[in-house]
């Protein structure tokens, strides 16, 4: 997978580039308007990941508008710090894949732009296979070694989560955040992931499945991708 | 009590007051005068009886003429005082009528006579009465030209006033509506006018600035906030933590991700309060809160909390995004207060949705606990839920209200 970060705050770029470089993937950064803008008018990526606000003469709807005006098919992740509809709207009619505000954790990153990817390169096949998982994402099914699992809807969303991050420490607030949406204030309590995370375990593993989700020091969950 | 009703109310009464006041003036005047000549005309006739007996030594021959009638009497000498008095005057067909009368005294051959000289008054009175008539009429006409004319002038001079105050009315500091000039020659009127326009404006821009500074400042947060949440996911893979540190970790995530919250909510309000999220749409109410609750129901399952909800099919035309959040800050307030076991009671109908939810037996300060940053003790919310939430309210023109009707704290929003 070959990413561009563009994206002006150096602390935040290093984290991204940081969590997205591993084995297969090639991440390249821009810190200005016209860097960006000459690295997308000669490379194709799978994904842009796109800061709104830029410095050096132009935004990121610019860029969006110019990617558009030339055909090219990479996806294109918004992140802003402006949590307007107006922006989400104009970017998303401009023809980016998804719109995701600051702050946000890593995790929740990684996992929409797994989707953009899964998306493109698959061209609207819907089945995602890792070892001995088969997941149709459209109708929501799990199988293990070709037997079905019944998993609820949190569950589903949740592996697709774990996936998407696996070989990475995810934290309980990203969980909460992903699955109850970051409006909804709840931090006191999390026992309720935990007993998400233990009903996915115990289903992979009753239908024959390898046990891949290990606590991370009380801190959150990793999916191993052995 | 309008400005025009009580000038007139004066008005009036004055006009009525000195006109009645110069009515009875008149009338004096007008009866003293009218007197006068009536008694002149007694004397004319007393003179003419005092002539004839010094010529004839007899008295006169009585006789009825139309409007005069003279009586003798012979009376003890000496008995009578010469006086002008009312008394009637008796006409032979239709009884007595108003007369003037003088009594005086002759001696006739060393008689003593009384006599009584009778005038009819009645064509006096009905000269006093069309005088009387006439200034009741110009009095009523006069005060019903004042009437209309003050209406009229009144209204019209008030004009530029009124429109002031409409404009005023309708002000509003949060929209962007410039309070106009209305034209007016008065200058009183220009002068308000001017000092409205300058307040306005002040008040604008100063609100402006707040809302500015706020904005910027929970702005300017987001950046370093973004960062540090992504520098924690980045240092919670760097493996091999002992128990203290991860628990170190946990807190500072938590503390991170309220500051986020904190901030998402100041923005927020700040956006609804520019009403920066105009886009209004049918939103079908039954269906959002069964889709919330459904979303919810671990944590309601968590807390073992009974979820009794009675929906109608309402729909309600805001924008989707705040009346998510509307409902979802006071359904997350109904399990956050609420004790193990208890439980929430939400019914939707045409009217109003009222949520319910058991918790602490001590009701909330009603008032306080809609102003910025209120919390109960031990609560860990932002302290802007309920503000928010009363200010997707006012947008929309609901009204939010709370009460305690034991064992539930009760919020109804009111359609």
């Amino acid at each position: 997978m070959k990413i561009l970060i563009i994206e002006d705050e150096e602390g935040l770029r290093e984290s991204i580039a940081e969590y997205f470089t591993e084995a297969g993937n090639i991440c390249e950064t821009a810190a200005s308007y016209s860097m960006a803008l000459t690295k997308v008018e000669l490379y194709r990526y799978d994904c842009i990941l796109l800061d709104i606000t830029l410095p050096g003469g132009g935004d990121g709807i610019s860029i969006l508008k110019k990617l558009k005006e030339n055909n090219y098919t990479d996806g294109v992740l918004i992140i802003s710090a402006k949590n307007s509809l107006d922006d989400r709207l104009q970017g998303l009619d401009l023809g980016a894949d998804d719109y995701l505000v600051k702050p946000f954790h890593l995790s929740e990153l990684k996992a929409r732009v797994s989707a953009i990817i899964r998306r493109k390169m698959y061209n609207g096949s819907n089945l995602l296979l890792f070892n001995e998982l088969s997941i149709d994402l459209q109708a929501k099914t799990v199988k293990v070694h070709d037997t079905s699992v019944k998993f609820t809807r949190k569950e589903f969303d949740l592996l697709i989560y774990f996936i998407a991050n696996k070989g990475k420490v995810v934290s309980k607030n990203a969980i909460a955040e992903h699955l109850w949406g970051d409006g909804i204030d709840i931090a006191d309590n999390f026992d309720f992931i935990y007993s998400h995370i233990k009903n996915i375990r115990k289903k992979l593993v009753e239908a024959g499945g390898n046990d891949y989700i290990e606590a991370a020091y009380g801190m959150g969950y990793k999916f191993t991708g052995k | 009590m309008k400005l025009l009703a009580l000038y007139n109310r004066v008005n009036i009464i004055t006009t009525i007051i000195v006109m009645i006041i110069t009515g009875i003036l008149y009338y004096m005047a007008i009866s003293w005068i009218l007197n006068g000549q009536n008694d002149k005309a007694l004397r004319v006739e007393e003179d003419e009886v005092f002539d004839y007996v010094k010529l004839n030594h007899q008295l006169p021959q009585v006789f009825d003429s139309k409007d005069q009638q003279i009586s003798f009497t012979e009376v003890a000498p000496n008995s009578v005082t010469r006086k002008f008095i009312n008394t009637k005057y008796h006409n032979g067909k239709s009884g007595y009528e108003a007369g003037r009368g003088l009594i005086s005294s002759v001696t006739v051959n060393g008689k003593y006579y009384k006599i009584l000289i009778v005038e009819s008054k009645v064509e006096t009175e009905d000269l006093i009465q069309i005088i009387f008539s006439i200034t009741v009429g110009v009095v009523l006409f006069l005060l019903l030209i004042l009437q209309i004319a003050n209406r009229l002038i009144l209204n019209r001079l008030w004009q530029p006033f009124y429109s002031i105050l409409k404009e005023l009315k309708l002000f509003n500091i949060t929209d962007n509506l410039e309070i106009t000039q209305t034209a007016t020659k008065i200058e009183e009127f220009n002068e308000l006018n001017k000092v409205a326009i300058t307040m306005a404006a002040k008040a604008k821009h100063d609100y402006k600035d707040l809302k500015a500074f706020t904005e910027n400042a929970s702005h300017e947060l987001l950046t370093p906030i973004a960062v540090i949440n992504s520098k924690l996911d980045t240092l919670i893979q760097t493996e091999n933590f002992s128990e203290k540190q991860s628990k170190l970790l946990t807190d500072l995530y938590s503390a991170v991700s309220r500051l986020s919250r904190l901030n998402q909510s100041l923005l927020l309000l700040v956006k609804i309060e520019n009403r920066l999220l105009p886009e209004e749409q049918n939103v079908n109410l039954h269906e959002l809160i069964t889709e919330l609750l459904q979303q919810l129901e671990d944590i309601f399952q968590d807390k073992r909390l009974t979820i009794t909800s009675i929906l109608e099919d309402k729909q309600i035309v805001a924008n989707r995004y705040l009346i998510e959040i509307l409902l979802s800050n006071l359904i997350i307030n109904a399990v956050r207060h609420n004790y193990e076991g208890g439980d929430i009671i939400i019914n939707l109908t045409q009217s109003s949705l009222t949520i319910k939810n058991t918790g602490n037996i001590t009701p909330l300060p009603g008032t306080k606990i809609f102003t910025r940053f209120h919390k109960s003790s031990g609560s860990d919310g932002s302290g802007l839920g309920l503000t928010i939430s009363k200010q997707i309210c006012e947008n929309f023109n609901f009204a939010l209200s709370y009460q305690f009707l034991s064992p539930h704290h009760t919020f109804v929003i009111t359609f």
